[in-house]
């Protein structure tokens, strides 16, 4: 298999302050207990309503591995199979997502670095929730294969 | 048999190699995977490609299923590179190693290190992730 074989990708234009497609998401238990079986983390705080109740949290929330996913989609959308091939996340989670959450992830181009192989490209990520809360942001980071 | 019991967090020191561990994701997973994430698998479907969060999804469960994290342990960073495509009939070696423990107050910060190679030697993943906890929350 070739790295970069295919080069679909959804900014036309790489330059700083491009923005790319945004991706909202509709957080609910039955994703994330979906994600639970799908990783293996059935860490309570997920999937037990009962126990999650009695925390401090006051529910259930989602993995922050789910919400980076969505992040990770928002620039497999924009970018392809470059970003699978050369993908880099940075990111730290601000607030929990729960159930009936609406995230959307954006992100806006920071930077642009040419060179004879592909373009550098950073980005700033951000997901927010419904109420505009900051629920992870960071950077991203991926090559554009000429 | 012998059953290994998870660590707790306060056996953890720098330094620290988990041991290695050898998965595939195959089709059947990354399918369950995607239908988690709400994700279009028009992108891996055709060359049966593994998503890439899908592999460091598998790495955290192993993680998880490494360590007993007390109550109250946040998640509070996490770094990801992807390095290489992976096929759903490839085979993955994951290592994880303890990069830095520290007590800030009454609570620890513990930051580790995953990788994710194929079987021939080729990185597919390096990851980061970084938790805090109570000090006096362990639970074993």
């Amino acid at each position: 298999m070739t790295a970069g074989q295919k080069h679909e990708r959804s900014v036309p234009d790489l330059v700083a302050g491009a923005t790319l497609p945004a991706l909202t998401k509709t957080v609910t238990q039955e994703n994330i207990n979906r994600y639970a079986e799908a990783s293996g983390d059935h860490n309570p705080i997920h999937v037990d309503e009962d126990y999650a109740r009695r925390t401090p949290l006051g529910g259930t929330i989602a993995h922050g591995m789910l919400v980076l996913a969505y992040a990770s989609q928002a620039m497999a959308a924009a970018f392809g199979r470059d970003w699978l091939v050369s993908g880099r996340l940075d990111i730290r989670f601000r607030t929990p997502a729960r159930p009936g959450d609406s995230l959307t992830v954006t992100g806006t181009v920071r930077g642009v670095d040419r060179a004879d192989d592909g373009d550098d490209v950073t980005c700033d990520l951000l997901c927010s929730n419904q109420a505009g809360e900051t629920v992870l942001s960071g950077l991203a980071e991926v090559k554009v294969r000429h | 048999m012998t059953v290994r019991r998870p660590l707790v967090f306060s056996q953890l020191e720098a330094g620290f190699e988990f041991p290695k561990t050898s998965y595939r994701v195959d089709a059947s997973a990354t399918t369950a995977y995607l239908a988690a994430v709400d994700e279009p698998d028009s992108l891996y479907r055709e060359d049966g490609l593994v998503p890439p969060m899908a592999i460091v999804a598998r790495a955290m469960a192993a993680l998880s299923a490494a360590i007993t994290f007390p109550d109250g342990t946040i998640h509070v960073s996490q770094s990801v590179q992807f390095l290489g495509l992976l096929s759903t009939e490839d085979t993955l070696i994951g290592r994880a190693r303890v990069d830095r423990v520290q007590r800030r107050g009454r609570l620890h910060l513990v930051s580790i290190e995953l990788s994710a190679d194929r079987d021939d030697g080729q990185p597919v993943l390096r990851a980061r992730t970084d938790f805090i906890l109570p000090q006096d929350g362990e639970t074993e």
